[in-house]
């Protein structure tokens, strides 16, 4: 059952607040360090960063609509080795804890003194798109919390985002509630286990009510979903077929930037970066001889299936791969429309529940009795 | 006495080849004697098996020390080291005693030397004699010199003698003089510690049934019959058609108990009720528009999970089942379809039409067998099966002869693998240790493919037979311009003992260190390991292409795709052979003491038949004394008494030195994996023990159902068939005091909640009404029943039941009998589903039969890491081919703990659990095979998903090195690693990605 207490936003604004509240996180030693997007000084960009100051803690800005990395992939590189020797608070966006919980299946990560603090979500913009809307802008945090409660449908949002269903953390201790809540009032702060309800204990935030929550929540989600159908039947179109897939992957320079990018890909070293793929001169004249030309680089096709084999159950439509692209080619969209079909055929929600099996992982006598023989 | 080690088994049908392989992988030397001259009995003729509707006959072969026996489907014939079979061989003589019999064993000539065959078929292609094919059950022909039947590998050729008229056309067509025409007989000493009667049964013969028009209308068939035609290697490649027109049939009934449950077989075949559910399931599934009948007596599904499948049949599939004998089948001439009468939905009797019919044939002992068993010495009972002893199903009235599966009595797969298991290990006990086991094995320390590759191809024309459709010259020329082909020969037979010396010589000549040969499936692993020894080639390093039957024989009118075909598949041979790099096998050794769980009739046959072997044995018991249920049951219908039986066991293993009692004690943590399990065990005073043992058999027994139904737990006359065994058999209740007694059969049983049957709870409903009716002939017993579930012999009893005045009446489920008290009377109230009418009764005694359910099974099955079934028994490996085994190996299972069962079918599941164990116990070491998954640390991520993903528990992270290391004796090389490893780092030996990379460029 969820616990709800607010913060309250006073003149500060709703970034003022939430500085606020991680600082006296800090303060209070509830946690000993915060891994928070922090703006650059330059101000057209945030980098996750961990902070134990709460002076430092001042320049964090959870609420920018840009998201350079998906932080699940740095809270895997801090906890993978040991676990966190001190608390540590992560402030992660919905589709980063999806992938943290999806890597803490893998064992690629730890949960161990960690405090999940998740952040509604609202979409985020590509790195260049956030820094000419900074240009442009005298308060880009307050004004785009305004674009998003007024309009609907930002053009300005990324494609995974406009048609991410999951607005809303899983699996926080903590969340810090953007909808339905009053955003000149306060902001909600959502207790999702027992950790997140002592802390909103000891910080003596008052218990509250979010009447409007559910509803907000639902609406954004159905937009979302609509949107989701609309998208991902386009996708379908642009790839359907051999040589359509073949036509989207082609400009594919097989620099592996999608896989740098993804938060789930985890092997030490890509399996087709190994010397597997390294062939002698007269194999390459020799496959170019039997099929009269090969595409050069090769192989391209056969990583993003193979790539798409082993991640698309997990796959959280982050849609970082297609930012990573340099010939922009649709990755995410390809990995979203498979996965929305392989995730529903086993019911599976990467990121909903650490309790979920990875769909691999378990065996039914009668499964897919309409697929194989 | 010397005693010898060797054992014979006879019969090489299901039983008897589950018993051989038992044997022989604890290493003894097995004679397998069959009669006929193919192995694999009636299993063999059959496609598919519930419940998985697939064929999962190979799941009997051994999956440790896995690379000894060299075979993987055992449709194609039986092939281990230790066992010789014996084909077309009887045996005529036994002479000695239990640990040193002497047999006679008589062979008959097939007419075809193997030795010299090729298995080229131009035998019978030229043969004028047409034969009905035994095989196919008439259905389809043969000839009088052809194969016993299609699956055989290498191909088995044989003269009908009856059939052949001598006409020599084959004698000058084989091109290899193998044939002779002349019928001999050899005979052969044999001598062995044991003997395994594994004769099986022969269907009955419908013809003798003449009401049901068998032979006479074509569209009359038996079940073995439908079994051929729905196989797609049977007569009509598994259509589904009726002699008569060669049509679908639009309708099919089935007739139950054909030669089963009348007055000259009052027995029930046991195995013909599912066996004709799962053959309309298939059917049904493949042809879902036929409408399928089954009419039935009682609808026997008393297995486990067998009453499911039956649901599901006339729930999902739309079966439909009636309960009715049909007395006489008739014929419409012109259509040639049957009119059957049967009961309809009322119970009038009216006349109905179908396709076609299918007679469910029982099983009956074959003629000769009564003198068979003469010749052993041993008995038979009334009905012509071997006769066993009480509460060993097993066991012969002579001493060293044991039987399995339905020579002494009908059965299905499943029970005839636990007898077989528990044969193998009464047998054991009769046998000298195998003293062979060890030096078997050459220690080859270097690995595979170290030097250079240097390959020798032959290319074989099979006597001119390949060369028809394929340029083998353009071939030679081809293939000899390919890396490491350092020589090419073209051989007119390599099967021929004289290609053996050629190919030595050349190997020595060319200093070559691999082979690459084109031949034909005759040439297989046995001959393949024989000619690896013979000139010193490590066996993995050669490869056989299969010209004949791959290309010549496909592509008679082709040669120009036969040749492509050819390059193709030759060159990815030779690049298979030029990349192989196996390290040797690794061993495991093997803790030899056991775990045993359960003190109850089960665990202590099973500690005993280990201990046996001198094997240390730990027995934990939760409560403070052994005994389990058995305390509970005092005689059962076929053995007697039991408590004298109970307390034998429970001296014998108290006073045996090799079995240490935890009495009182709880198993409370393993690790460790088959040979070597570390457990904990919580004592009597609390204190941790942990001891280290090589297997662990599960027997924990179950419980009895608790009901509260049908007034039980209000009235005191209204009790349970165990409170009713237990009050009569102390003398507290006095059937003299009584007039009349209902017993509601099915509490609980069968029923939403619990849809299986308890198995056992009929046949003590009879047995206690019989105890009644001897009490005190003047009661009246009714017994209120859904399905009498009185299988195998337990039949002629529920007719003496009848005959001594029990009334058997049914009752609908929807429409359960009512048990009301009306101040000191209780009456029994139900509709009686063929009349109609409502009966009241007026009982003293209500006597409910309450059956039996699940242990607390979940905390040890999470213990030990094996699963539960849907009703919360543990699930076994394979409900047919491995019933006391789980996936998990070294881990077995038996008793109550398995599923619902009686007193001598646990001691019999017990024993065959024990045999399992003792064979893993026996093994100093587990060779690992060759073909297993291994981990490239430095790509290895320990996500762990290898491990979630093996169902052999091979892959496990080490505690130390916190490595994924692969415990390589288990490992079966499946893969499953390899497809959920995203990093590459889960490989499987032969198939790294550089060796099926160069195999698959090598094919174009």
């Amino acid at each position: 059952m969820e616990r709800y207490a607010t913060i309250p936003i006073g003149n500060q604004g709703a970034l003022g607040a939430i500085r606020q509240f991680l600082a006296s996180l800090l303060e209070k030693k509830l946690v000993d360090a915060l891994l928070v997007p922090l703006e650059l000084p330059t101000g057209d960009n945030v980098v996750p960063t961990i902070v134990s100051s709460p002076e430092q803690v001042q320049a964090a800005n959870p609420l920018a609509p840009v998201m350079p990395v998906n932080a699940a992939r740095l809270v895997s590189r801090i906890t993978m080795v040991s676990s966190s020797p001190d608390r540590l608070g992560v402030v992660l966006r919905p589709c980063e804890l999806r992938a943290l919980v999806e890597l803490v299946k893998l064992k690629q990560a730890s949960l161990d003194k960690l405090l999940l603090i998740g952040i509604d979500c609202h979409g985020t913009y590509s790195v260049a798109d956030y820094g000419k809307f900074v240009g442009e802008s005298s308060s880009p945090t307050e004004d785009f919390l305004k674009r998003v409660r007024e309009s609907k449908g930002d053009p300005l949002l990324r494609k995974a985002c406009q048609m991410c269903e999951y607005p809303v953390p899983m699996c926080a201790d903590l969340t810090l509630g953007l909808l339905g809540a009053n955003l000149d009032k306060e902001i909600l702060l959502v207790a999702g286990t027992s950790e997140g309800e002592r802390v909103i204990q000891e910080l003596g935030l008052e218990e509250a009510k979010a009447a409007e929550r559910e509803s907000a929540v639902s609406g954004l989600v159905a937009e979302r979903s609509k949107k989701r159908e609309e998208l991902l039947k386009q996708t379908r179109e642009e790839v359907k077929g051999r040589d359509k897939m073949m036509a989207t992957l082609a400009t594919c320079i097989n620099c592996h930037n999608c896989k740098t990018a993804c938060p789930l890909c985890y092997c030490k070293e890509c399996f087709f970066d190994s010397p597997v793929f390294e062939f002698e001169a007269e194999k390459y004249l020799g496959w170019a001889k039997r099929k009269g030309a090969l595409r050069m680089p090769n192989d391209t096709l056969l990583f993003h299936l193979t790539r798409l084999n082993h991640m698309v159950a997990s796959c959280v439509g982050c849609g970082l791969c297609t930012e990573a692209c340099p010939n922009d080619i649709p990755v995410s969209d390809i990995f979203r429309l498979v996965g929305y079909e392989v995730q529903k055929l086993f019911d599976y929600v990467p990121g909903r529940s650490l309790e979920e099996e990875l769909p691999l992982t378990t065996f039914k006598e009668e499964e897919l009795p309409d697929i194989g023989v | 006495m010397a005693k010898s080690e060797a054992v014979l088994v006879i019969g090489a049908g299901v039983a008897g080849i589950k018993a051989s392989l038992d044997m022989a992988e604890a290493g003894h030397s097995v004679y397998l004697c069959e009669r006929k001259p193919s192995a694999g009995g009636t299993l063999v003729q059959m496609d598919k098996w519930f419940p998985d509707n697939h064929c999962s006959m190979c799941q009997i072969l051994p999956t440790l020390n896995r690379d000894r026996s060299s075979q993987n489907c055992l449709r194609r014939g039986l092939v281990h080291p230790n066992v010789e079979l014996l084909l077309n061989a009887e045996v005529t003589e036994l002479q000695g005693e239990a640990g040193d019999f002497r047999v006679t064993v008589s062979t008959r000539s097939t007419g075809v030397d193997a030795q010299l065959c090729t298995g080229c078929g131009l035998c019978t292609e030229v043969c004028p004699v047409e034969v009905e094919s035994q095989f196919d059950e008439g259905l389809g022909r043969k000839k009088a010199i052809d194969t016993s039947n299609p699956y055989v590998t290498p191909r088995q050729y044989a003269i009908d003698w009856e059939k052949c008229t001598r006409c020599g056309e084959c004698v000058s067509k084989c091109p290899t003089q193998a044939i002779n025409l002349e019928q001999k007989e050899s005979t052969r000493q044999l001598q062995v510690g044991a003997i395994i009667v594994s004769t099986g049964f022969e269907e009955f013969d419908a013809r003798l049934a003449t009401q049901y028009g068998y032979r006479r209308y074509p569209n009359v068939i038996t079940s073995i019959e439908l079994e051929r035609i729905l196989s797609p290697g049977g007569p009509s490649e598994g259509e589904l058609v009726r002699s008569s027109d060669g049509r679908v049939p639009a309708s099919i009934a089935f007739l139950q108990c054909i030669g089963s449950r009348d007055s000259r077989r009052d027995y029930c075949s046991s195995a013909c009720c599912m066996f004709a559910v799962k053959e309309a399931t298939l059917i049904k599934k493949a042809w879902p528009q036929t409408d399928v009948h089954i009419f039935f007596m009682d609808l026997r599904a008393f297995g486990k999970g067998y009453h499911r499948y039956y649901e599901r049949a006339r729930d999902e599939l739309g079966v439909n089942f009636t309960r009715c004998r049909v007395p006489v089948v008739k014929e419409d001439p012109q259509t040639h379809n049957l009119v059957l009468t049967v009961a309809s939905e009322d119970g009038a009797l009216v006349r109905r039409q179908f396709e076609m019919v299918v007679l469910s044939v029982g099983q009956t002992p074959a003629p000769q067998f009564r003198e068979f068993c003469q010749v052993l010495g041993v008995e038979t009972s009334r009905w012509g099966f071997c006769q066993t002893q009480p509460f060993s199903t097993i066991e012969t009235s002579r001493k060293g002869i044991y039987v399995c599966g339905s020579a002494a009595g009908p059965k299905d797969i499943a029970d005839t693998i636990v007898e077989a298991g528990a044969a193998a290990g009464g047998a054991s006990k009769w046998l000298s240790s195998p003293a062979a086991r060890k030096a078997e094995k050459e220690e080859v320390e270097e690995q595979v493919g170290e030097e250079e590759p240097r390959t020798a191809v032959f290319l074989c024309g099979c006597g001119g037979e390949i060369g028809l459709a394929l340029d083998l010259e353009q071939l030679a020329d081809n293939i000899g311009k390919l890396p490491s082909v350092t020589y090419v020969e073209q051989i007119p037979y390599l099967c021929y003992a004289e290609t053996l010396e050629t190919i030595k010589k050349r190997v020595k000549e060319h200093k070559v260190n691999r082979l690459l040969l084109g031949a034909c499936a005759y040439i297989n692993k046995p001959v393949l390991d024989k000619l690896a020894a013979q000139a010193g080639i490590d066996p993995e390093l050669i490869k056989v292409v299969n010209l004949r039957e791959d290309i010549t024989w496909v592509h008679r009118d082709q040669p120009d795709k036969a040749l492509a075909k050819a390059k193709s598949l030759l060159a990815m041979a030779l690049e298979d052979v030029r990349q192989q790099d196996y390290p040797p096998a690794s061993l495991t050794s093997v803790t030899p003491s056991a775990l045993v769980i359960g003190g109850g009739i089960a665990g202590m046959m099973t500690a005993l038949s280990v201990a046996q072997h001198e094997i240390e044995v730990h027995l934990v018991e939760r409560s403070p004394e052994l005994g389990g249920n058995l305390k509970e049951v005092f005689s059962t219908l076929e053995s007697g008494d039991t408590q004298p039986l109970l307390r034998d066991a429970i001296e014998q293993v108290s006073n045996n030195s090799h079995i240490h009692l935890h009495l009182e004690s709880e198993v409370t943590a393993v690790s460790g994996y088959a040979g070597n399990f570390s457990v904990s065990i919580k004592e009597k005073d609390e204190s941790l023990n942990t001891v280290e043992v090589g297997a662990i058999i599960v027997a924990t027994g179950g419980d009895e159902y608790h009901t509260t139904e049908y007034q039980y737990g209000q009235n005191s006359k209204v009790i349970t068939q165990h409170e009713l065994e237990k009050t009569l058999s102390a003398g507290e209740l006095d059937p003299g005091g009584l007039s009349s007694v209902v017993m509601i059969q099915c509490v609980g049983s069968r029923e939403k909640d619990r849809p299986y049957c308890s198995r056992v709870c009929c046949s003590q409903a009879v047995k206690n009404a019989l105890k009644l009716k001897e009490a005190n002939p003047e009661i009246e017993v009714n017994v209120l029943y859904r399905d009498m579930m009185s299988y195998g012999f337990k039949e002629e009893y529920y007719t003496m039941a009848r005959e001594k005045g029990v009334r058997f009446i049914r009752y609908e489920p929807d429409r359960k009998p009512e048990v009301k008290a009306d101040k000191e009377q209780l009456t029994v109230e139900l509709v009686e589903p063929v009349v109609g009418g409502t009966l009241v009764l007026e009982p003293d005694l209500v006597v409910l039969s309450t059956g039996v359910t699940p242990g607390e099974n979940r905390a040890l099955a999470d213990i030990l890491t094996v699963p539960l079934d849907e009703d919360g028994f543990f699930q076994e490996a394979e409900e047919k081919f491995r019933p006391v085994d789980f996936l998990r190996e070294g881990i077995y299972v038996c008793g109550l703990a398995h599923s619902p069962r009686g007193v001598e079918e646990s001691i019999a599941q017990a024993r065959a659990a024990a045999r399992g164990a003792v064979s893993l116990l026996t093994s100093e070491q587990l060779e690992a095979g060759r073909i297993i998954s291994e981990t490239v640390q430095r790509q290895c991520r320990k996500c762990e998903m290898c491990i979630a993903v093996c169902p052999y528990d091979a892959r496990a992270r080490d505690e130390e090195t916190n490595e994924i290391v692969v415990r390589e004796a288990l490992c079966q090389g499946c893969g499953a690693c390899v497809v959920a490893c995203p990093s590459g780092a889960a490989k499987i030996r032969g198939f790294r990605d550089r060796q099926v990379f160069s195999l698959i460029d090598a094919a174009f």
